[in-house]
């Protein structure tokens, strides 16, 4: 009940910018790409950073720090991440506890166009970021420009898991809604923006991620 | 001729000068007459009637009786000091018996600033005038928020109990015929299980209370509902927030009924406040019951049974979408206890003994998207026995009182838990993340506790009394046997004027939310050494005030690795004025409360202000009766609580959300808040009902106070929570 009536009031306090606004300047996703590598093997870090008044952009982060395990300090230099020996990962598991063979876990801190994020790799182990299947935006497959009505929901889907991976819709242009669910919809009224960009944000239960950016605009 | 009829006739003779001053009268005014009688039946000398709308105006007789002249169809207003209001209607030359109630039988709220006040130093309001306070819409069991000592909070989210002298609300315990109850408010609206019309007296004990309640650390409330009036009688109520039904009466001679529902109505308003455009759809729009039920039998001139009841359910459903098929999205809650009492109270000469046993089932039902859940039944069974044995000498003192008794406890806790930490006092609250699982229990124990007591009071001299006594409470799932000694000492130390002291030992178990997951962790200690002083100048007037210390030890924190130990220390200091005036239709209350109060979470650690640290606190009400009509106003002042600022956040990538960074603990404070509340109420009769309508109405003068602060997801955005501008309600309230 307490979480009912703090939704309420926080429900009442509409000048705070959404979550699924991207003319704001934040963080939206880091991506490992491969997020889970075995020893040996690099992975690289990129990171989608949002500025209000201006697309969102790629960028490599500005620095990155291992904050655990300590013992993998190195692991880290710049956007790439390198595992080590077999040995050094077997010591990093012991340190933390974690059963002969088991993924470690390599926490990084790193900064981007002035904000903080944090973002975990997973090392002694091997996966790939999840691809962006069953994309349908307005009943149809996505193009790499897209024209949508005002004044009208425009359904947006990917397929996914709901209570397992993350998807995130974002917007520049129009109101997201169930921006946090893999079947969203979008709504442009004639008062919001006509002009802008569409992100969708892919967090698999593994650790890893995948993101499209699409220019959007209001039909005439 | 009825004797009733002849009464009149010759009491209408007996007055030939009200007659002979009289001018002709217009055509529909008629002389009238009519007696006023107490519910025994006795006539009520000197009451007031006035005819309503005019100065016409009588006095009873020594036998009751008045006569005056009126329009027929006039309502006459009848008063009596120490009564309830009686109304008629002028419908002939001979009217009915209008029968007042006393206002103090089964009707008084006794509220004590310090244990004991048996004697002088009670504090004593009528229920009537409780539920007429501004700005808790009758709430009685809201009033508490004008009492000294408690921290007055705007919209207390999330509380189930009273903050007390500097303390958690889990340290003070809501007793409702002896027993506890584990939910005082639902939750939606902050309103009480109990509606007033059920309560016959609320002891508010802010400390140093005796050995015969323990399990708490600050104060003490304790609610004896209502035995049912011999009069067969139902009300109904029915405001914004909930409307009820209440009946009672006699069967037989011997034994009383009451039973009571209600059910809250502002879930019928609710969906049409909600924005259609929100993502929201409330499956189940938030809706409360409670019922109550209460049998009083007197079972000879010694002996008197009673069996009480009380039981409320607060249950919501909301999905924050529009697809009220996306389980990720559901929000559940669900609550819901069940208390039956059955308790002996014996009086003979120098003995006297109560006895009760009490069942209670609770029942926690949450579930947040598709992974948070907690689901929690806690039945328990609780005897209790205390005897009390008086005598005018004993030992070289006199007015000896002794008192000795036990009770216990036998609970069996199922929970099935999955959900992230809640967060303790000085803890700032965690991001929102359905899928955090920091907590999370699967499993069943007993929870079995014994308490005896013992304590003597005797007068040392006739202007020196002194309470001593122990308490000792035996915990079989912590290992623990606590014993608290408590003593207390009143002085008169002249005429009018007592002077209390007391000093003890207290303790609250771990049993508050996940402490009950913890085997081994202690309970919390505390000493509290109180000073108080009474001056009674004039009868209708008092003033109180007093001043304490209180030190707390092993306070449950959080450890490092996230589980919970007994390494916090704590202090408050405060002193508090309260005085209450009563004259006539008038009714005056002023409250003032110091407090200062500090925790230290871990050795070592820095001191920082408790959460619930309120410095100042004002409470000015006053309330006039004239009547029909009962105009109120209550005027608070008091300062913000603390809080800790966010200084800013870390995107936490795979988690999807801003991880806030806070500054020093409790190290800002929310403005001082203060707004004027008003009430008004008219009393009128409708055929043989008694009809109350009431407009209360909180902020009249729109003072926007800061509640809480809101943030943006990346918390780069905050925003003031301010308090509604001013808050309206009404309701209606008939008496058959």
């Amino acid at each position: 009940m307490k979480a009912l009536v703090l939704l309420v009031l926080v429900g009442c306090t509409g000048d705070l910018v959404e979550p699924w606004q991207l003319d704001h300047d934040r963080i939206v996703a880091v991506r490992s790409t491969p997020p889970r590598i075995p020893a040996g093997a690099t992975a690289q870090l990129d990171v989608l950073v949002a500025t209000a008044g201006a697309d969102v952009t790629t960028l490599a982060p500005d620095s990155t720090v291992v904050v655990s395990p300590p013992s993998l300090a190195s692991a880290m230099n710049g956007a790439t991440v390198t595992a080590p020996s077999e040995e050094t990962l077997a010591t990093a598991r012991a340190e933390l506890g974690l059963d002969p063979g088991a993924p470690i876990p390599l926490d990084v801190e790193l900064t981007a166009n002035g904000f903080t994020a944090t973002k975990t790799v997973w090392l002694g182990d091997t996966a790939t970021n999840p691809s962006l299947d069953g994309l349908e935006i307005e009943d149809g497959s996505p193009g790499d420009d897209l024209v949508l009505p005002v004044k009208t929901d425009v359904r947006l889907a990917v397929t996914a898991d709901d209570s397992v991976d993350n998807v995130t819709w974002l917007t520049s242009c129009g109101t997201m809604h169930d921006f946090d669910l893999s079947r969203a919809y979008l709504r442009i009224e004639p008062a919001d923006p006509q002009a802008g960009q569409l992100v969708v944000v892919y967090r698999g239960a593994g650790g890893g991620v995948s993101w499209r950016i699409w220019p959007v605009r209001a039909s005439e | 001729m009825s004797p009733k009829t002849l009464a009149l006739a010759l009491a209408v003779m007996a007055c030939p000068r009200i007659a002979e001053a009289q001018e002709p009268l217009p055509p529909d005014v008629i002389g009238t007459a009519g007696r006023v009688i107490d519910v025994t039946g006795a006539p009520v000398a000197r009451a007031r009637i006035g005819a309503e709308g005019s100065d016409i105006h009588a006095t009873t007789d020594a036998n009751g009786f008045y006569t005056l002249s009126a329009p027929l169809g006039t309502t006459l207003v009848v008063e009596h000091d120490g009564d309830e209001m009686g109304i008629a209607t002028v419908t002939g030359a001979t009217l009915d018996d209008v029968v007042l109630r006393p206002l103090d039988q089964g009707e008084t709220i006794e509220l004590h600033g310090e244990k004991p006040f048996e004697a002088p130093g009670a504090a004593v309001m009528d229920r009537a005038e409780l539920e007429r306070v501004p700005g808790t819409g009758g709430d009685v069991v809201q009033t508490l928020r004008v009492m000294p000592g408690v921290t007055n909070i705007e919209i207390p989210i999330g509380l189930n109990g009273i903050p007390i002298r500097g303390s958690s609300p889990q340290d003070s315990r809501v007793l409702v015929d002896g027993f506890e109850i584990p939910m005082l408010y639902h939750g939606l609206v902050y309103r009480s299980v109990l509606p007033a019309e059920s309560i016959a007296s609320l002891d508010y004990i802010p400390g140093g209370f005796g050995v015969e309640n323990g399990r708490a650390t600050s104060g003490i409330v304790s609610i004896t509902t209502r035995p049912g009036d011999e009069k067969r009688s139902v009300e109904g109520e029915l405001s914004v927030l909930d409307g009820g039904v209440l009946a009672q009466g006699s069967a037989g001679k011997r034994t009383t009924y009451l039973v009571g529902m209600r059910r809250s109505t502002i879930d019928l308003v609710l969906p049409s406040l909600m924005p259609s455009d929100a993502d929201l759809s409330l499956t189940t729009v938030p809706y409360y019951y409670d019922g109550q039920l209460r049998i009083d039998h007197r079972l000879d001139d010694h002996w008197r049974l009673f069996l009480s009841g009380i039981g409320a359910t607060d249950t919501a459903e909301i999905y924050t979408t529009k697809d009220t098929s996306e389980a990720t999205k559901r929000l559940y809650a669900h609550t819901a206890f069940a208390r039956v009492t059955a308790g002996a109270n014996y009086h003979e000469g120098a003995w006297t003994a109560n006895v009760a046993l009490s069942g209670v089932v609770t029942r926690f039902d949450f579930a947040q998207g598709t992974g948070q859940v907690l689901k929690a039944t806690l039945p328990n069974v609780s005897p209790r026995a205390e005897v009390i044995h008086t005598s005018e000498k004993a030992a070289g003192l006199t007015n000896v009182e002794i008192r000795a008794g036990a009770e216990a406890q036998v609970g069996h806790y199922s929970a099935d838990i999955a959900t992230g930490n809640e967060p303790r006092e000085g803890e700032a609250p965690p991001p929102y993340d359905p899928h955090d699982m920091s907590t999370t229990y699967h499993g069943e124990f007993w929870v079995n506790d014994v308490a005896q007591w013992v304590s003597v009071a005797g007068n040392l001299d006739p202007k020196i009394r002194a309470t001593v006594g122990v308490r000792s409470d035996e915990l079989a799932r912590t290992g623990e046997v606590q014993v608290q000694p408590r003593a207390q000492l009143e002085l008169l130390v002249a005429p009018k004027w007592i002077v209390r002291a007391s000093s003890g030992a207290y303790r609250r178990p771990p049993e508050y939310q996940s402490e009950l997951l913890q085997a081994r962790l202690d309970s919390e200690r505390a000493s509290q050494e109180i000073v108080g002083v009474q001056w009674e100048p004039r009868e209708g007037t008092r003033v109180q005030g007093s001043a304490y210390y209180t030190d707390r030890t092993h306070l449950i924190t959080r450890e490092m690795d996230g589980t919970l130990g007994n390494e916090g220390r704590g202090t408050t200091v405060g002193a508090e004025l309260i005085a209450t005036h009563r004259m006539g239709p008038w009714f005056a209350w002023l409250s003032y409360t110091y407090a200062h109060s500090r925790r230290v979470d871990h050795p070592g650690d820095e001191s920082r202000l408790f959460s619930y640290d309120q410095p100042h606190n004002l409470n000015a009400a006053a309330s006039w009766k004239h009547g029909r009509w009962t105009l109120g106003g209550r005027f608070q002042l008091y300062s913000g609580l603390p809080y800790t600022p966010v200084v800013g956040s870390v995107f936490d990538n795979d988690r999807n959300i801003y991880v806030p960074m806070y500054g020093e603990t409790n190290s800002a404070r929310a403005p001082m808040h203060h707004q004027l509340d008003l009430r008004v109420d008219y009393t009128w009769k409708w055929g043989p009902t008694l009809m109350t309508a009431f407009a209360d109405v909180q902020n009249v003068y729109l003072n926007k106070s800061p509640i809480t602060t809101a943030y943006s997801f990346d918390y780069t955005q905050s925003t003031t929570v301010s308090s509604l501008p001013i808050i309206p309600m009404v309701g209606l309230k008939g008496v058959l």
